[in-house]
């Protein structure tokens, strides 16, 4: 086990690298900079300032000069500043990783609460209607856009209840009512989309497992319907659920970059956004190469909780 | 009892025919279901709502908050180096200005441009336009926070605003055009110009002339950070992406004013959740693009006060290469005019209700706005006479050219594709469009080296005339960025500087204007009014001319009220 974490570890190193070079390089590909930005949004700035901006940021030097010192700012955990906003990244990361981690673990609680007992009533109602919604419901997750339902959803409240999500965030410690108020919505429109996957593969381990010997046995045996699935298929069922889990929490992180901007969030999603609008290279560099870094984490962990799940698997 | 049967497959319940026929009704009622939400009574006729709502006559009541769903957050609140509305939405409710236009409150309608003294009590010329001399008023305090704790504004602070203004930054141009500064006494300020001009006293009313602190200056080295001034609100808080709170001044030196406790603006970038903001009551002010945006509002907010803006110009057009073949070529240009129809771009893109295009404002020269008729003969749709008139100038056949540009607002890119269509329907010019985003776009644009067309702009901040005119068009100007070199628009722009009187003005700038539509220096495209919304206890709260409540009309709200 513990090879195997190293090793794991030992080859997220050169994926980090390869993911440095592919958002450097592209932050370079795309036309405009950082500073062509900030004299469109101050009106206008002449060359010789344009000149000494671009010296002082370390613009003008070689890219290979600007990639190295890039990486030794990302080794040392000092990523520079924002070049728009001057503000040093730490301290934008620090208030914008709350914000997001709330929204995807809000997001993940709701879509495995509507996932996996959706998923398990589908499977266990085969071919009745719940089963039809069920899989509707799953379709439509899959189909529907994440920036189609949040905008239907923030303006059929509006207009049916009279209420949106209180705009203006508020942290979950100074209030943490009006914060539940602000990210709910938001989380579950994440979590709806989530789940869709997840229901579906729900749904088909545990068609697969309720067909396996040792559940016709437990049957057999007379055991009652829910100890059967939910103890002894479920937990069987779960391990190519928790790998679908973790392949979508990429697809979560990149969920929250449109959810927030609806939301008015100011998490990871809004501040790269806006970093990449305004080639903000320090801020975007950072943020990718810390999702990355996030999802390679994340992916260890699920691999890991296999063996939890099932006692046969072995690392080596 | 669960269904576990191993063998049991698939049970056909539902057809492929009856599923299809299932979901094509439900994909039907879906979209007629959001299409009826979102628009409201599209086929309604259009309701007539007032392009200027007078001020209250009941005395103000004191007291709520002001809040305000925004698209825009400043990425730094330095004047000195940004012209953003970002800043400027709130930036002329901290500080003051020596001079400003009028407030709501104070106007005659829309288009009254008068200029009131803001910390400027009075100010006078030379006659020779050089020398201007301001009286600023006693006892103007600076906000009661450290390091100004509320001390006397003097008329060195206002120096030395001008004086960094001038050193560096995006005001230079405005600024450098003083010669020397001297405060003969605590309360006066003598500037001396290097060139005369009539028009000094409007570009220091632009609104994004403010006075800022100069302790800040000195113990931060930039404006960054934090904005202090002498206005009627104190910034509490400015929270990226998420607020920006302004207190009352309690110690402002407006006695009485302003009336509203406090000013939120919150940072919202998505559209739909501004207007859902508005609904909710979550947003006291809204700008809606075009007529069913503001009917789609006042479907579910019956009681919502809706203005009709009317812009006195158009801050888009098509821009040319002129300064290279084929469009150095009046014909062409005349041509390529000729073959557009502007008024189809009104009546379709902009559901009627919209400008033909021009981009001197129309207030500056006559009472009316313009008709397409009476921008001559070159702006008329006439695609027969462009085609004989290309063919004059040796391209008979069309030609091969680029546009680039950048969506400001969605029907940008309808108007884009219909100039394409049409040049290529009436000229055989195709055009090749590229979309692009703000950033590439903008540093592209203002570079002033493309060839071919695109979009262009002029800022939206500016008020005063000469800003639209010298600024804007003469040759030698930063900002003239649509690349006009017309010896008799420089000699015309230059002569407006020194006309004193307004009605040599008001000749003057017409002479500009019909240069400019004659030799089509600048293809003004149409440009929609716009309406602002506001829930019905605002009061005085109205949008003048070029001043939008909610953007660079910032400054009038420190006379609203809320009658609630």
């Amino acid at each position: 086990m513990q090879k195997y974490v190293i090793r794991r570890l030992l080859l997220a190193v050169p994926v980090l690298l390869l993911s440095s070079l592919i958002v450097f390089g592209l932050m370079r590909v795309m036309p405009g900079d950082a500073l062509i930005a900030l004299m469109g949004e101050s009106g206008n700035v002449g060359q010789k300032e344009l000149a000494k901006l671009r010296k002082d940021l370390g613009l003008d030097r070689p890219y290979h000069e600007q990639y190295l010192l890039w990486l030794w700012q990302m080794v040392s955990f000092n990523p520079g500043d924002s070049i728009f906003t001057n503000e040093p990244i730490p301290v934008s990361l620090r208030k914008a990783i709350p914000v997001t981690l709330e929204l995807a673990t809000l997001a993940m609680i709701i879509g495995l609460v509507i996932a996996v007992p959706v998923g398990v009533l589908s499977a266990t109602r085969q071919d009745k209607p719940s089963d039809y919604v069920g899989r509707v419901v799953a379709v439509s997750g899959l189909s529907i856009p994440d920036f189609w339902l949040g905008t239907l959803v923030i303006t059929f409240s509006a207009i049916w209840v009279h209420w949106i999500p209180p705009i203006g965030y508020v942290s979950i410690w100074d209030s943490p009512w009006r914060n539940l108020q602000q990210f709910l919505l938001p989380a579950a429109v994440l979590g709806f989309r989530l789940s869709a996957a997840t229901m579906r593969m729900t749904r088909s381990t545990v068609l697969e497992t309720l067909r396996e010997d040792y559940v016709r046995t437990a049957w057999a045996k007379g055991l009652a319907g829910r100890i059967v699935v939910y103890k002894h298929a479920l937990k069987n069922a779960l391990i190519p659920v928790v790998t679908i889990i973790g392949g979508q929490l990429g697809t979560l992180l990149a969920g929250t970059f449109v959810v927030e901007q609806i939301f008015a969030l100011p998490g990871m999603g809004r501040l790269t956004v806006e970093a990449i609008l305004y080639r903000d290279y320090p801020v975007v560099q950072t943020n990718v190469m810390l999702v990355a870094a996030t999802l390679v984490t994340l992916n260890l962990i699920v691999d890991l909780t296999y063996a939890w799940l099932d006692p046969r698997i072995r690392y080596r | 009892m669960p269904a576990t049967n191993p063998r049991r497959t698939t049970r056909r319940d539902v057809t492929r025919r009856d599923f299809l026929k299932r979901a094509g009704w439900t994909g039907a009622g879906m979209t007629a279901l959001v299409v009826g939400a979102g628009r409201g009574r599209l086929s309604a006729q259009p309701a007539a709502y007032p392009e200027w709502i007078p001020a209250s006559p009941k005395p103000a009541k004191r007291g709520g908050v002001l809040t305000r769903a925004s698209a825009w957050d400043p990425p730094l609140i330095d004047p000195r180096l940004t012209q953003s509305v970002g800043l400027y939405q709130f930036a002329g409710l901290t500080s003051n200005r020596l001079v400003r236009y009028v407030f709501s409150d104070e106007a005659s309608g829309p288009s009254d441009l008068g200029l009131k003294g803001d910390l400027a009590e009075s100010w006078q010329s030379d006659s020779a336009h050089r020398v201007w001399t301001f009286k600023l008023r006693q006892g103007v305090k600076w906000q009661n926070v450290a390091p100004l704790n509320g001390r006397e504004l003097t008329a060195a602070d206002v120096k030395y605003c001008f004086e960094a203004y001038a050193k560096e930054g995006v005001q230079t141009f405005t600024f450098q055009e003083i010669e020397g500064m001297e405060t003969p006494d605590k309360h006066t300020l003598r500037i001396h110009l290097r060139t005369p001009n009539t028009l000094f006293a409007q570009n220091l009313a632009e609104p994004i002339a403010i006075i800022f602190a100069r302790e800040v200056l000195e113990e931060d080295g930039d404006l960054k950070k934090r904005l202090i001034g002498t206005g009627p609100y104190i910034l509490k808080e400015h929270t990226r992406k998420v607020r920006v709170v302004l207190q009352r001044n309690p110690e402002y030196w407006d006695k009485g004013r302003p009336s509203i406790d406090e000013y939120v603006i919150l940072s919202t970038p998505d559209d739909a959740t501004r207007v859902a903001a508005f609904r909710t009551g979550q947003s006291d002010i809204i700008w809606r693009a075009s007529l069913s945006d503001a009917e789609a509002i006042r479907k579910t907010n019956p009681a919502a006060v809706v203005q009709s803006f009317h812009n006195t110009l158009a801050p888009f057009g098509l821009a040319l290469a002129q300064d290279r073949p084929p469009f150095n070529d009046v014909r062409v240009r005349r041509a390529i005019s000729m073959a557009i129809d502007r008024q189809k771009q009104v009546d379709t893109v902009y559901e009627g209700h919209g400008i033909p295009g021009w981009g001197v404002p129309y207030i500056y020269y006559q009472d009316k706005a313009p008709t397409v008729k009476e921008l001559g003969p070159w702006w008329q749709y006439r695609p027969e006479e462009a085609k004989k008139l290309l063919a004059e100038a040796g391209h008979g056949k069309g030609f091969e050219t680029t546009l680039f540009y950048y969506e400001y607002f969605p029907q940008m890119t309808s108007q884009v594709q219909l100039v394409q269509q049409e040049l290529k329907k009436n000229l055989n010019i195709d055009v090749k469009i590229t979309k692009l985003d703000y950033t590439t776009y903008y540093g592209r644009y203002v570079d002033s080296k493309w060839d071919g067309m695109s979009w262009g702009f002029q800022s939206g901040h500016a008020i005063g005339l000469d800003e639209r005119t010298y600024q804007y068009m003469h040759s030698k100007s930063p900002k003239n960025f649509f690349r006009v070199n017309d010896g008799i628009i420089d000699e015309l722009t230059t002569k407006l500087r020194r006309a004193p009187d307004r009605a040599e003005q008001r000749a003057i700038t017409k002479k500009i204007v019909d240069r400019e539509f004659d030799q089509v220096l600048r293809m003004w495209m149409p440009y929609d009014n716009g309406f602002l919304v506001f829930q019905p206890h605002m009061r005085n709260v109205a949008a003048a001319a070029l001043r939008r409540t909610d953007g660079y009309g910032s400054p009038t709200l420190a006379r609203a009220w809320m009658d609630k």
